[in-house]
């Protein structure tokens, strides 16, 4: 860590300046090192998804398995990307900008989404959170978990607002340029299943790719998008909140503490539980919901 | 240019359907030795069943 930051436990004598200062100081203090651990992961995990193809098809290991395997993969693909969105690895103009933009690409595709769009819609969400209208994340509200897996199954389909909100959220930013490298990741997918499936390994992309993604893809919604923000407005303070997932931090991916993502998005994803900590008395001063993770 | 690509965008739930779906369905037969009723091939079945399930989507904007 590069420095001591002492919040005192009472923090409500603090002046508005004071408040805001000290939590940039917390924040800070939890930022701006290298995260090897996110990059590894965002790497390691591609080359293990890759791997599964050959020791599946040659029968190395059972289907099954490489099903389950998949889904894992699968499940653990966005936040490594989400992290590059966020340029934690490396930012514009910096030594190792180039790795950050790498493991973006080297992640997203996996997801049939190109990074860029995945970044620009991501801003687009923090830059909106909550807004009925501007939100790209808005259709993963639902009354309650259930609703909320229909939702992502929903937000899916080929009618979906969340399609007509991303190409929103692109020409907002001005880059509509992006749909056609959108269509193009999207074919490419289509072609590589077909490919597969009509040379006899139907099965092997159904397991492998289409069904993990599928799952994964309502997992991740779930967690990273309608968990955190359920039940919220808008506002700084008030768009995400502190919550305790059943599946506990590993299982939930950390998003326990999104909280402080949307406060400070440069904070890594490994460094958010303890930020949150620190962070406590300033995040219950500014009356953040905390759902009893205090 | 963005008439061919707003074409394709529009057409693929039938993309999907002929290329993925109607040999999935046909290998998933095969591999739980299912029987196609009616005499048909695995095929023609598989062609059955995917390409509806594809006119569908691209019809109702929603695979179910």
């Amino acid at each position: 860590m590069h420095q001591t930051v002492t919040v005192p436990a009472d923090v409500s004598n603090m002046s508005e300046a004071e408040l805001k200062k000290l939590e940039l100081k917390i924040a800070r203090k939890y930022s701006g090192m290298f995260p090897w651990m996110i990059v590894t992961w965002g790497f390691a995990n591609m080359a293990c998804w890759l791997a599964l193809w050959p020791l599946v098809m040659l029968n190395i290991i059972p289907l099954w398995l490489g099903f389950i395997l998949a889904t894992i993969n699968m499940a653990l693909v966005y936040l490594p990307t989400h992290d590059a969105q966020h340029d934690i690895i490396a930012r514009p103009g910096q030594k190792l900008r180039w790795l950050n933009e790498l493991l973006g690409h080297a992640t997203s595709w996996m997801l049939v989404y190109p990074f860029q769009v995945l970044r620009i819609t991501h801003m687009d969400h923090h830059k909106h959170t909550n807004d009925p209208e501007l939100d790209v994340d808005i259709e993963s509200h639902a009354p309650g978990p259930w609703s909320a897996i229909w939702a992502t199954i929903r937000g899916r389909q080929p009618n979906a607002k969340r399609n007509r909100d991303y190409v929103a959220a692109l020409a907002r930013a001005g880059r509509e340029d992006l749909l056609l490298v959108t269509l193009a990741y999207k074919l490419g997918y289509i072609a590589i299943l077909s490919a597969l499936a009509w040379n006899g390994y139907a099965l092997e992309a159904f397991f492998l790719w289409w069904l993990p993604y599928n799952i994964a893809y309502s997992y991740i919604i779930f967690f990273l998008s309608w968990a955190p923000h359920h039940g919220k407005s808008e506002g700084r303070y008030k768009d995400t909140r502190g919550w305790r997932s059943t599946l506990g931090n590993i299982g939930s991916m950390g998003m326990q503490y999104h909280v402080v993502h949307h406060l400070h998005p440069y904070i890594p994803l490994y460094q958010t539980p303890a930020a949150y900590r620190e962070m406590l008395p300033i995040l219950k001063a500014r009356g953040c919901e905390l759902g009893g993770r205090d | 240019m963005q008439s061919v690509a707003h074409f394709i965008a529009k057409i693929l739930p039938l993309l999907f359907a002929f290329g993925f779906l109607v040999p999935l369905i046909m290998q998933m037969m095969l591999a739980l030795e299912i029987t196609p009723p009616f005499g048909l091939s695995a095929l023609v079945f598989a062609l059955l069943v995917g390409g509806s399930w594809g006119l569908f989507a691209q019809i109702k904007g929603r695979w179910i």
